[in-house]
């Protein structure tokens, strides 16, 4: 009886620390193979390019509408009291801070993080992983190195895009659109903007890219159960990552930030 | 096109970016740090911050560069444009952007035609009494009244409610006499203007809680002649203390009235021996309530008394520390314009 | 050395309870094709699996010309699997190479051939199993037929002594299943490699093969040539033959 009732109880947690203990795991792997030659550069180029390049279009979207909407809001906020002012340096400091790296990081898991989940999804039920394996070479190295190095590198490229058309965004808005003065709205912002602020940023997009490369490589890897798997695979890799982003976001914030 | 090239384009096209978006953000950190340095000591640098700027006539010429502790006071380094140069007597006073804004550095220009050189301190610091320093005095004020009038409370009950209605009046009649007694000193009144200025560091908290306790008392006043009932009754509120804002607003307004000659400050602070003993009168005030716990006799009789217009003179001066100490902030009249009404 | 390249001893494996090898006994001559017969989801797959340490056993050993692989460790187990090539049930091409890159691929991994020397390997291992014409086509644009054939080129592409084939005519129509096992006869006979075949299609591997095995329950129930299998009065086996003769087998694993 007892058992019974806390066995419910205890399943997810033991899988959550098992799951999180193979994912850890990988990591260790990855790390072993990215420094092991002989070094192929082509397969991370085209993951750079595939996670980087192709992902440029929805994170300028992605960026520009959040600064906009941003500057939106806070105006309605700040011109209560008559602080419009600040409306620069809020949408700069929550971009560069939060929204960039965050919203980059969640927009690439969605493109690229599920795409990989399925890619490797679907090698998995094609053996082509075991094809790798009895040809004597490292599935890790060949098809995770190039996907977390690319995304580790890829997700900071495109946080400070990301940034950077944000801010321009609330500058549109706050600037042309609701009629702020433009040397307070750009001084204040300059101001008190730190370089900081933006490194910290692109510190934890840099954390969010292995973050997700590692998991939706993990979920695709270990994909079972055919094309039904592979789906399953896709989702899970889409939503542990992205729970897994904005948890280790609030960790990094309080913690290092 | 290859993979290569266009990862190395975005890549490129970040990096351009990032370095744009660090130099304007690094203006006045890492990238350009180009000015010389004057140091000045300071006893509270609370709210200000690396990069606060400094400015002079409203205008910025630099921002603060470093903060440290040099036993027991703040040390602060300022970091000013090469271009400006400043007289060696000039000042330093730390103000506020607004009631809630941050803190930044004014430099008020000397008349010296010899100028700073870096590294060079400024020693002119000029202490202001801040908002937030000001409504910690005024609050504090209050609530040290609040004790004082507690102790009426419950002490007066209806029977002597006339007692204190007949005490009241003679207040009155005391502060008219006042009123012809200052007349006839208007001299002494600038001099004891800019004395007080020099006095007020000293003296600024203690007087902030006499001016607090007088407004206290005027509005009892009026709310007794309304007949809202006891003193006990009126004090007990705690709007008279629970918003110092407000208390300054209504400052405000009472000073409006004092331009419509309901009594100036000029008019109060004629006779120089108003500044003698100030201390006194919140300690007799104290006197008072406390003999009134003791039984000594109604509120009517102790106000009676002959001393009273002593007392009160020793008020007056106190009236005029409070007045300085927020000087900037508050108009000096507003606090006179209580004693207006109260006399 | 002895004649026998694989040595299969008391293997057990099971996953989650289900017991799919029960004591596997074997032994694999070299140079010759061995054929593991067994019903669909009987095992064979898992079996071959173990073979080249893509599964660990829980017990029981594997000898690969005088090397127990069982206990080895990745880098190892490597070592061994280059004696190997293997064509898997459904090709397992890398879908995103084309026909000529996926047979160059391990030739690129693993050798230091110039471009011009790889090229020519690639294209006679095409021609061998007759796909010259297809060398830019990529997976998703070949048959199950062609895709089997592109995976035996490359099985071969680095000529490994010992070549696995998993289930290769499975899910092929009869006359390419034809073709293809002509195609393994054919290249075993050229380069007299030890090839071992599991499939669950008796009519068409006894044609090929030199020695059948009979995996039943998780056991190998009997070995031996075509002829002698044929003769053997066990009743898994003698019922298993009979199941060709049902009208309409048409193989698969549906
Ligand atoms: N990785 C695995 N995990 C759990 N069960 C497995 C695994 N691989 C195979 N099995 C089970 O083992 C049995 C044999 O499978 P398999 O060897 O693929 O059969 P076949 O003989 O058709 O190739 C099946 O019942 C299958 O469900
Ligand atoms: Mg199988």
């Amino acid at each position: 009886m007892f058992e019974g009732f806390v066995k419910p109880l205890f399943k997810p947690v033991t899988y959550a620390a098992s799951e999180f203990g193979r994912v850890f795991f990988m990591l260790m792997e990855v790390a072993y193979w990215t420094f092991r030659g002989p070094f192929k550069f082509n397969n991370l180029f085209k993951q750079m390019e595939f996670i980087g390049v192709k992902s440029l279009g929805i994170v300028i979207i992605t960026g520009g509408f959040t600064g906009m909407v941003l500057a939106l809001q806070t105006y309605y906020g700040f011109r209560r009291f008559s602080s419009e002012g600040l409306v620069g340096v809020t949408v700069a400091l929550s971009v560069t801070r939060e929204l960039g790296p965050v919203l980059t990081a969640l927009m690439v898991t969605g493109r690229a993080g599920s795409a990989m989940a399925a890619e490797l999804g679907s090698m998995r039920v094609t053996e082509q992983i075991d094809a790798l394996t009895v040809m004597a070479l490292s599935p890790v190295k060949y098809l995770i190195v190039p996907r977390v190095l690319a995304s580790l590198f890829m997700v900071p490229i495109l946080t400070i895009i990301a940034d950077f058309v944000g801010i321009i965004g609330g500058y549109f808005v706050g600037v042309k659109l609701l009629g702020i003065n433009e040397g307070i709205f750009v001084n204040k912002m300059v101001r008190y903007v730190d370089l900081d602020d933006i490194y910290n940023g692109l510190a934890k997009a840099a954390v969010f890219g292995v973050i997700l490369g590692l998991i939706s490589c993990y979920k695709g890897f270990y994909t079972k159960g055919g094309a039904e798997g592979v789906g399953k695979a896709t989702t899970e890799a889409v939503v542990v990552s992205s729970v897994t982003i904005l948890i280790s976001d609030y960790l990094l914030t309080s913690l290092l930030f | 096109m290859s993979s290569e090239f266009k990862v190395g384009v975005l890549v490129l096209m970040a990096i351009v970016v990032l370095f744009y978006m660090s130099f304007r953000v690094g203006k006045y950190g890492t990238l350009t740090r180009s000015g010389y340095e004057v140091v000045v000591h300071l006893p509270d640098v609370a709210g200000l911050d690396i990069k606060s700027p400094v400015e002079l006539a409203g205008v910025e010429i630099g921002a603060v560069h470093k903060l440290s502790l040099d036993e027991y006071r703040a040390k602060a380094s300022l970091l000013i444009k090469d271009n400006v140069k400043i007289p060696t007597d000039s000042k330093l006073v730390i103000r506020s952007f607004g009631i809630l804004g941050d803190k930044y550095l004014a430099i008020v220009p000397g008349q010296a035609k010899t100028f700073l050189k870096p590294g060079d301190e400024i020693t002119n610091v000029v202490a202001v009494a801040d908002y937030d320093q000001m409504f910690r005095n005024v609050q504090s004020a209050a609530e040290n009244f609040s004790d004082v009038m507690g102790q009426f409370k419950g002490m007066i009950g209806d029977q002597e409610k006339s007692n204190l209605k007949e005490s009241l009046q003679n207040i009155k009649v005391v502060s008219g006499e006042f009123k012809e007694m200052v007349t006839q000193n208007k001299t002494n009144v600038t001099r004891i203007v800019s004395n007080v200025a020099q006095a007020s560091d000293k003296f600024g908290p203690l007087a902030d809680k006499a001016d607090a306790a007088f407004t206290g008392i005027n509005s009892i006043v009026r709310g007794v002649e309304e007949g809202k009932g006891s003193l006990g009754l009126l004090v007990k509120d705690e709007t008279l203390y629970n918003d110092a804002r407000d208390t300054v607003a209504s400052l405000k307004t009472i000073s409006a009235e004092i331009e419509q000659g309901k009594g100036t400050l000029g008019k109060l602070v004629k006779d120089e021996t108003l500044y003698t003993d100030a201390e006194a009168t919140m300690k007799s005030i104290k006197e008072m309530t406390e003999s009134m716990n003791k039984g000594q006799g109604t509120l009517g009789k102790l106000m009676k008394d002959d001393t009273l217009a002593t007392e009160a003179e020793k008020t007056m001066k106190k009236v005029q520390r409070a007045a300085d100490s927020v000087q900037e902030q508050v108009p000096i009249t507003v606090l006179g314009t209580i004693f207006g009404i109260l006399f | 050395m002895d004649d026998t390249t694989i040595r299969i001893v008391d293997l057990y494996k099971s996953f989650n309870g289900q017991k799919v090898l029960d004591g596997i006994n074997l032994d694999v001559k070299r140079g010759k094709i061995t054929v593991i017969i067994g019903k669909s989801g009987g095992g064979k797959s898992v079996l071959m699996k173990h073979l080249i340490g893509l599964l660990k056993p829980d017990s029981g050993e594997i000898w690969i010309d005088g090397t127990e692989i069982t206990k080895l460790n990745e880098r190892e187990l490597n070592q061994v699997r280059m004696k190997f090539g293997m064509l898997f049930q459904e090709a397992a091409l890398f879908d995103s190479m084309n026909v000529f890159e996926n047979v160059a691929f391990p030739l690129r991994e693993h050798t230091r051939l110039q471009q011009k020397e790889i090229k020519r390997t690639v294209e006679e291992k095409l021609k061998a199993v007759g796909l010259l014409a297809f060398t830019e086509k990529l997976p998703s644009e070949l048959s199950g037929g062609m895709k089997k054939r592109v995976g035996l080129a490359r099985a071969l592409a680095l000529d490994p002594d010992i070549v696995l084939f998993d289930e290769p005519t499975s899910a092929l129509d009869p006359v390419i299943s034809l073709t293809i096992e002509d195609l393994i006869k054919e290249t075993q006979t050229r380069f007299q490699k030890t090839y071992v075949v599991i499939s669950h299609d008796i009519a068409g591997m006894f044609r090929i093969a030199d020695t059948v095995a009979m995996l039943n329950n998780g056991k190998i129930v009997a070995a031996g040539s075509p002829y002698e299998i044929k003769r053997n009065g066990q009743e898994a086996v003698k019922e298993f033959l009979k199941a060709t003769k049902i009208p309409g087998f048409a193989g698969g694993e549906l």
